[in-house]
């Protein structure tokens, strides 16, 4: 017995350092992928087989990225001036959206008559894509910090009025059932069972927001901005400088990777009920 | 008691079609206040409708509404049918094998976050703004949802399903083709459904930022003319394209996958 218990042990090891080994190879091989793209585009432009004013080296890419941290030219702002700007206008377009567009699909969920009121409205700005209201916008309100927040209100605010009327519409008639016979009244069950089902929906609404703001943005500030990183590749086009065009664009991917990773450690923590269940 | 029963009925069926046809009134009502009291900053309806016959009847850039229409469909048509197919394959590819999963699947993680239209000026500086940037554009902003939805519905395939098919004897092609990706349909079509309006939208910005034919040029025409009608005419169609789109993919999903609801 004791020897069976001995030869399940030392399988069990050796079974564990065989997935170690093998999670340890998975992580060559993702290096190694990053890596060779890196050396072929490295090899391709200095062989001569692209043009260097076309598409500059990796190396000469990290050369401008330390150059614009400390270096107003082409666009007239340091890197960190563009990113602040930037984020400034997507978030506070964000959290417009979440504060406006949450509680509203939520209502719409809950009470028919909200339903019928507001959805033919929502219905008629949904299927317009947010970059077609820029022009509309700029001759409203300018080229300012809320013009743009707008722009981005209106491609956050959809996501989210979707994901939380689906949210509550989802939630289990039993648990509703079950408050209804304790008593509870129709707002109770909806601040104590409707919002809380509803809330993993209600994330995924807005994971989707944030991703829609953060290329919103992008397409605002190319069109009207004077500060941002949108607007520094357009004039890094204009200048003809690729290489501000790539830094821009690594800059823009970066963030926006950073913006959905803080999103979902933000999710984990509101639903730890639910994970833990 | 019956007649209290059939007032409150009364009250809450009026209510019940009243309200959506308050909401389209109020719409159309603030509409046509905003634009009499601001006419430099809201065309009224009737000016909006006028030039939406002017353009059939005097072209733009010797093209119709219709025509612009098209050339931005054929855009998304064309970048559409080569993104299934390189998508969907790579979906797959990096979803059911594990060791392309890293390789590639690092790549990808890389380059996903970089919003298609981040991508417009670095385009345009490689090919210019004729017909085959744009539709690279579309390509680039429709592959990458394809991709994702592709490989999360591979990889979510219950084991279970796999095992049994590896215990009847199927081979890794068998398994992939009979059992992994029928079940990842819905969410391949997911996949298809994203796909087509992120191709809509990212080829709007491609055609505001350079083009002669195509309804994001006609949005950039009326904008830098002051032309606000043609402006809102553009928008109105752009959204019922899109809108009309959505509808059919919807119509689609049932025939694809009838058993998701």
């Amino acid at each position: 017995m004791a020897a069976d218990k001995k030869t399940l042990e030392a399988g069990l090891a050796s079974w564990k350092k065989q997935k170690k080994n093998e999670g340890i190879k998975y992580i060559f091989l993702s290096a190694a992928g990053i890596l060779s793209v890196l050396i072929i585009w490295q090899l391709v432009v200095m062989v001569g087989l692209v043009d260097e004013k076309m598409l500059p080296a990796p190396t000469k890419i990290l050369d401008t990225l330390l150059f614009k941290v400390g270096n107003k030219a082409p666009d007239g702002n340091m890197l960190l001036v563009n990113i602040i700007a930037s984020l400034q206008v997507a978030l506070s377009g964000f959290l417009v959206a979440i504060v406006v567009g949450v509680p509203l699909g939520l209502l719409m969920g809950w009470w028919t008559y909200a339903d019928r009121f507001i959805r033919p409205i929502f219905e008629l700005v949904r299927p317009v894509p947010p970059i077609a209201w820029i022009p509309l916008v700029v001759v409203w309100m300018g080229v300012g910090l809320k013009a743009k927040a707008l722009i981005i209100f209106f491609t956050a605010f959809v996501p989210c009025v979707i994901n939380s009327y689906t949210g509550i519409k989802l939630t289990d008639q039993t648990l509703i059932n079950v408050s209804r016979t304790f008593g509870a009244s129709n707002f109770e069950i909806f601040r104590k069972v409707g919002i809380p089902s509803s809330l993993p929906m209600v994330f995924a609404g807005i994971r989707v927001a944030i991703g829609n703001s953060w290329s919103t943005l992008v397409a605002a500030e190319m069109l009207a901005a004077s500060a941002g990183l949108g607007y520094m590749i357009q004039i890094g086009r204009t200048v003809a400088r690729p290489d501000i065009v790539i830094v821009g664009m690594v800059v823009i991917g970066a963030i926006g990777a950073i913006l959905s990773m803080f999103l979902s450690k933000a999710e984990k923590y509101f639903l730890r009920w639910k994970i833990n269940r | 008691m019956d007649k209290i029963n059939d007032r409150q009925k009364l009250i809450r069926s009026i209510l019940y079609w009243g309200l959506p046809v308050l909401a389209v009134l109020l719409i159309a009502f603030g509409w046509v206040m905003f634009s009499g009291q601001h006419p430099e900053l809201m065309p009224t309806p009737a000016e909006v409708w006028e030039r939406l016959i002017k353009t059939f009847t005097k072209p733009i850039a010797k093209t119709s509404l219709v025509g612009h229409a098209w050339a931005s469909l054929r855009r998304v048509l064309l970048a559409l049918f080569v993104a299934w197919a390189f998508g969907i394959s790579f979906g797959i590819l990096i979803g059911w094998n594990k060791k392309a999963r890293a390789f590639f699947g690092s790549i990808f993680e890389v380059i996903r976050p970089i919003p298609p239209i981040a991508w417009i000026p670095i385009i345009i500086m490689w090919f210019g703004i004729g017909e085959f940037p744009k539709i690279l554009l579309v390509f680039i902003g429709t592959f990458v949802p394809l991709v994702i939805n592709t490989s999360t519905g591979i990889e979510m395939v219950d084991k279970i399903n796999i095992d049994v098919g590896k215990i009847f004897g199927g081979n890794n092609r068998q398994i992939l083709k009979d059992i992994v990706i029928p079940t990842a349909l819905p969410s391949i079509f997911a996949g298809i459904r994203t796909s087509v309006s992120s191709g809509w939208t990212t080829v709007l910005a491609a055609e505001m930022l350079g083009a002669k034919e195509g309804l994001g040029s006609l949005v950039t025409k009326g904008w830098q003319g002051s032309d606000l009608a043609l402006v809102l005419v553009s928008v109105i169609t752009i959204a019922i394209i899109g809108a009309i789109l959505s509808v059919i993919l919807q119509k689609l999903e049932k025939v694809v996958c009838p058993w998701n609801d």
